[in-house]
């Protein structure tokens, strides 16, 4: 388990850290894990800020925010995380610590988490240019409302650092043993969430975070369900409480559903108008013939869909318009060979496209580029399927068995980083959430 | 549309009785803390509802299937005129629950007998075809016996796909049992995937066993 990265046994509390050396060579993203499985990409790492994380003052609230962070800042996979600086007794102000960062040219970047009565603050810098990039402040880190608030500074602070903002104030909806759950980025508290009742799958989130789609499982059939996360409230999509209706999708306008439905002669995609919890009825978008069509995946302008088809016997990846025209191959297959190819996710910056393909008899995560049509290889062994893109566009969570049951995982595309999400048993059908304001993301 | 309505009115006849044990189900809260009261008070309020809906409930359940709405204020106007859709939900099981075959052990014991596939493919076998002969016997002696067709799939495909296939595989037994003489509207057809393995190893004997049909009686034989 890399639960607890390995800095943060040894990140330095300021005075106490008379051992932490600042000369040390930074400490690396690993691009293996354990059992050897390796990363099928292969990348040159640019040089990545070296960011120091610093906590002055003790206290549960502190700590907490301290650990916090720093996971975060790790996890977001853009910095270097280097060891605090060696700083004395009596340094225990941002200015003493920044000069002395400074002076040792050990960080570029420096976070100061400091406890502010019953308030904790933290306070990036640009060391260099002796800059404030940003400054937040939170309640007690350790409640849940304080972890939101928390997860939110770490991503305004890898915006002020890098441009982008980073991922931590998102979470993963997936399935387990027939139930919803959800889980923070962070892997923190999974929770069981939503579906009470009836069996459900292929949870996807709707893009202002509130609302969420899935197949509930009921005597009758597999209706779609819109649900609200706050009141719980859910609503059928007409016309889906018989027979089969799966893989649903919000548009990313969030005003269309996307969704495969069993026919008289195999599976067909449909779109629903939707608006909150009412849905109109479906329009079909491509005729099966006895073939399936399921798994649609928005393009982000909305302007088409990727999607799995058996029409030429071997499950493979296909695109059409929204308007279901100009159906035709995405990912090159050799007809016969190529393996089966399913669960398709379109990076919310149109990039790429992510799906899983078997190759040997498992299941191996691919990426398609999409204006090359370029397809490559992310995954070796074990099983990894069903991908689902971060906000930021270069982290995947997937499923994969490698450690002998069904776990979620993060991939990071750029350093080919792997960190494990879930450990519960059983995990699927992962969905990814878009970037939760602080007061639109419902508990 | 005559079988999807008394489905449909199964469905709200058990959804309703189950009404009284809590109808909407809270959402999971986030902390420990539970409002007890409130929780009480909503299931109070919900099955006094469904208590007021009930004599409505056969006449909505004939009508959703009849609704063509073509606009999301007609959809709207519809789920509200309606609670079927919500009632589905209120079940909490995925399986209809079992109705008496009617018959002898030794033709019960036929019925069930599952139809099995060939890896990732939905065609009937001779095999297949051999045991869908023997079934049809009962369908010709037993004219009330209706069934379920339930289509499943072994662990290795997509979870998602294998939905599709298992909706396949079911729709051919329908379509077989179809073409020689049984009325469509003695067969529903539902899919559960590789959701319910009757083998859980990771085997090809396992793999080979899960990948079935398998009949449930909606309507006895006598």
């Amino acid at each position: 388990m890399r639960a607890v990265p390995r800095y943060l046994a040894a990140a330095a509390w300021v005075s106490l850290a008379g051992a932490a050396g600042i000369g040390q060579a930074p400490l690396r993203a690993q691009d293996t894990i354990q059992g050897g499985v390796r990363i099928g990409i292969t990348y040159t790492p640019g040089r990545r800020p070296a960011l120091a994380v610093v906590r002055v003052g003790a206290g549960t609230a502190v700590d907490s925010a301290y650990a916090m962070l720093l996971r975060d800042l790790d996890q977001s996979d853009r910095f270097e995380l280097v060891r605090g600086p060696v700083v004395e007794r009596g340094d225990t102000t941002k200015a003493a610590v920044l000069i002395r960062v400074a002076a040792s040219r050990a960080a570029d970047l420096l976070v100061v988490v400091e406890a502010k009565g019953r308030r904790t603050e933290a306070v990036a810098y640009d060391v260099a240019r002796n800059a404030l990039l940003h400054r937040a402040e939170f309640a007690d880190a350790a409640a849940p409302t304080g972890r939101r608030g928390v997860h939110a500074a770490a991503d305004a602070i890898v915006a002020a650092a890098t441009g982008q903002p980073g991922i931590a104030a998102t979470r993963v909806l997936f399935v387990r043993a027939g139930r919803l759950m959800r889980v923070d980025a962070d892997g923190h508290s999974p929770t069981a969430t939503g579906s009470a009742g009836n069996p459900a799958l292929s949870p996807a989130w709707a893009p202002d975070g509130r609302r969420i789609a899935y197949t509930a499982f009921v005597p009758s059939g597999q209706p779609i369900v819109l649900q609200e996360l706050t009141s719980g409230r859910r609503a059928i999509v007409p016309t889906t409480e018989y027979g089969l209706n799966i893989t649903p999708v919000y548009s990313p306008d969030g005003r269309r559903l996307a969704f495969a439905r069993g026919t008289e002669a195999g599976t067909d995609i449909y779109l629903s108008e939707v608006n909150g919890l009412a849905a109109g009825v479906p329009q079909r978008l491509t005729v099966g013939r006895f073939a399936d069509n399921l798994s649609p995946a928005w393009s982000p302008d909305g302007s088409r869909l990727a999607f799995i088809s058996t029409r030429a016997r071997t499950p493979q990846l296909y695109v059409m318009a929204a308007d279901g025209s100009g159906q035709e191959v995405l990912a090159r297959f050799d007809y016969g060979a190529t393996g089966t190819t399913s669960a398709p996710a379109w990076s919310p910056d149109g990039q790429f496209i992510a799906f899983h393909r078997e190759v040997g008899g498992a299941p191996q995560l691919f990426v398609l580029d999409v204006a090359t049509r370029a397809v490559r290889q992310l995954t070796g062994s074990g099983r990894n399927e069903d991908p689902s893109w971060a906000p930021d566009s270069r982290h995947l969570v997937f499923v994969s068995s490698r450690t002998g049951t069904r776990e979620l995982w993060v991939l990071d595309l750029e350093t080919g980083r792997v960190r494990p999400l879930t450990s519960v048993g059983g995990a699927r059908l992962p969905a990814w959430s878009p970037r939760l304001s602080a007061g639109g993301s419902p508990e | 549309m005559m079988r999807r309505s008394s489905i449909l009115l199964r469905a709200a006849a058990g959804a309703f009785t189950l009404a009284a044990c809590g109808q909407t189900p809270p959402p999971v809260p986030a902390t420990p803390a539970v409002d007890s009261a409130a929780i009480r008070a909503r299931a109070d309020s919900a099955s006094a509802a469904a208590r007021r809906d009930s004599l409505a409930q056969a006449a909505r359940a004939d009508s959703i299937a009849r609704v063509r709405a073509d606009s999301i204020a007609r959809a709207l106007e519809a789920s509200r005129a309606d609670s079927v859709r919500a009632q589905v939900l209120r079940e909490g099981a995925d399986t209809l629950p079992d109705t008496p075959s009617g018959l002898d052990s030794a033709r019960a014991a036929l019925l069930a007998t599952p139809v099995h596939f060939a890896t990732d493919r939905a065609e009937l076998s001779a095999v297949a075809q051999g045991e869908l002969e023997r079934k049809l016997d009962l369908f010709r002696s037993y004219p009330r016996l209706a069934v379920q067709v339930e289509g499943h799939c072994d662990e290795r495909g997509p979870d998602e796909y294998n939905l599709a296939l298992g909706n396949r595989r079911a729709a051919a037994v329908r379509d077989w049992l179809v073409e020689h003489g049984v009325a469509a509207a003695r067969l529903t057809v539902m899919s559960y995937g590789e959701e319910h393995p009757v083998d859980p190893r990771s085997t090809e004997e396992a793999w080979a066993r899960n990948r079935r049909a398998e009949f449930r009686v909606t309507r006895s034989a006598r």
